[in-house]
């Protein structure tokens, strides 16, 4: 375990070696969430919210909880192993006698609980001081923390496919590019997912990126029957399964075609 | 630990139909406690070799068996007694302090205190660490970071040492403690050791026996005075020209 804990302390120092980079992060994250407030406040006011099926308060509590999970789930592994192709460096991760996945997930933890403390939980505090209407559902916390765990999971566990795909394109961030357009909207980040037209919300249906922000928040933000939750979870748990295993099957047809690249 | 390779090949894909085989069709064997110069022209194959040798890469035919164990069922076992250092890329993470990275590499070797204190010692004495441990690679010189990459590299113990051009881009000096330091290992300690290098005095000052290979193929596997008496000259880069020379015209 020790070397899974160095890991995620190296994931921490490399994260706030640069103290003005974190600085800034933080500071864009403020403004992100004050934009999206302002957006959304702007859009409610100007249309009386006849077309929206989510009342104005909804929608701002969903914002506000889905940009504070997003400055904590947000996921470098894509790069980090981009990266690594690229320069041909992978070849020094792939002779330690500890698997390459275990590495990259305790240096992702390691990171994620730096973001954690210095982004979200300062994010919480302020949202909490200046949002003075209720803005999670305490009776379903307990759920809707699980809930953020297993979607933190389904989030690594893409970018950990999307990122291993390198081993034999070299490249993935430009598909990721793609992906993250569609991811962004899809996911339920931008917008609740709830808003969706009729069409999208089908297609979302038998994809896995509802399960990373659209379910936990709305989990956390909105009052739910208790069957309803247990079957939002289920949904989750059935992509963490199916993702873990392509997570796998890439990692073995990756592992055999690498190529190591420069002398 | 003793290393086997039978009959290695591996093609890589250009693009649509061209394949290029790096290396094709080689065996040899390295004996335990031996340091084996691995050398040849840029773009012979060697890196491609290498990675093969640490599993890296899988080659697309032929195996590589070290103390008789292989790749595909005692992968971790091997690994724990695997040390490799990239002349060209560092093993260290580069905005932490070097000292970190030894400490990561301890606990992941499950390397004991007293072993890990004896190391450190060592290492401090022979290539001066402790100068700039609790900084990051970021800063250090190319010569501190190769001295660093070496530490961390040994810091474990390994029974097979991989040195890919340990000493490129280093000042005399430094090259020379590091040549000492490897020829010190090597004799405390029995490390089995596979160097390639281009240049000809770290062959001539550490290695007794020599693997030459070009263009994917084996050319001389035998020992320096074999080689000398063969050329009959004790001029090692002379030889060594007149192989790949012959090589290029070959080919051409």
């Amino acid at each position: 375990m020790r070397k899974y804990l160095d890991l995620s302390l190296i994931g921490i120092k490399e994260h706030t070696a640069y103290l003005n980079s974190v600085w800034a992060s933080f500071l864009a994250k403020i403004v992100y969430l004050y934009m999206q407030f302002a957006l959304w406040n702007a859009l409610f006011s100007s249309n009386a919210g006849k077309s929206i099926p989510l009342s104005h308060d909804d929608t701002i509590r969903y914002i506000i909880i889905a940009t504070i999970i997003s400055t904590f789930m947000e996921c470098d592994v894509i790069g980090w192993i981009n990266q690594q192709i690229q320069s041909g460096d992978v070849a020094n991760q792939l002779i330690r006698p500890v698997d390459y996945k275990a590495m990259i997930f305790s240096k992702h933890l390691g990171v994620s609980c730096v973001r954690l403390v210095l982004y979200a939980i300062p994010l919480s505090i302020a949202a909490a001081a200046f949002y003075k209407k209720p803005l999670i559902c305490r009776g379903q916390l307990i759920y809707g923390i699980i809930s953020v765990l297993l979607a933190y999971m389904i989030q690594f566990l893409y970018s950990l496919i999307i990122g291993l795909m390198a081993f034999w394109l070299i490249v993935t961030w430009p598909l990721n590019m793609l992906l993250a357009a569609i991811y962004k909207l899809l996911s339920g980040s931008w917008i609740p997912a709830q808003m969706f037209p009729d069409l999208l919300s089908k297609i979302n249906l038998f994809l896995p990126f509802r399960a990373i922000y659209a379910i936990p928040v709305t989990i956390i933000t909105t009052s739910m029957d208790k069957a309803d939750i247990m079957s939002a979870i289920r949904v989750q748990l059935i992509w963490l399964v199916i993702l873990f295993l392509l997570s796998e099957l890439t990692w073995v047809v990756g592992k055999n075609k690498l190529v190591v690249q420069g002398g | 630990m003793s290393l086997e390779a039978n009959n290695l090949t591996k093609i890589y894909k250009l693009k649509k139909r061209q394949t290029k085989t790096a290396v094709d069709n080689i065996s040899f064997s390295i004996p335990t406690g031996e340091i084996v110069g691995f050398i040849g022209p840029n773009g012979a194959g060697k890196s491609t070799t290498i990675k093969m040798m640490t599993g890296i890469l899988i080659p697309d035919r032929g195996s590589v068996s070290i103390d008789g164990l292989s790749f595909k069922k005692n992968r971790k076992q091997i690994m724990m007694k695997t040390g490799v250092v990239f002349g060209q890329k560092s093993v260290l993470c580069w905005d932490i302090p070097v000292l970190d990275t030894l400490k990561l590499f301890k606990d992941m070797y499950r390397v004991p205190d007293a072993a890990y204190k004896r190391n450190m010692e060592m290492f401090s004495d022979i290539l001066g660490i402790d100068e700039f441990i609790s900084q990051p690679p970021r800063l250090l010189s190319l010569g501190q970071r190769m001295k660093a990459d070496l530490a961390a590299s040994l810091i474990y113990d390994p029974d097979i040492l991989f040195l890919d051009e340990p000493t490129i881009g280093i000042d005399v000096l430094s090259k020379e403690r590091i040549r000492n330091f490897i020829k010190k290992i090597n004799e405390e300690r029995h490390t089995t050791i596979i160097l390639t290098t281009h240049d000809v005095s770290d062959i001539e000052t550490l290695c007794e026996k020599i693997i030459i290979i070009d263009k994917g193929v084996l050319i001389y596997d035998g020992t320096l005075p074999d080689l000398k008496d063969r050329y009959q000259t004790t001029d090692l880069e002379e030889i060594i020209k007149k192989i790949y020379l012959a090589g290029e015209r070959k080919y051409a």
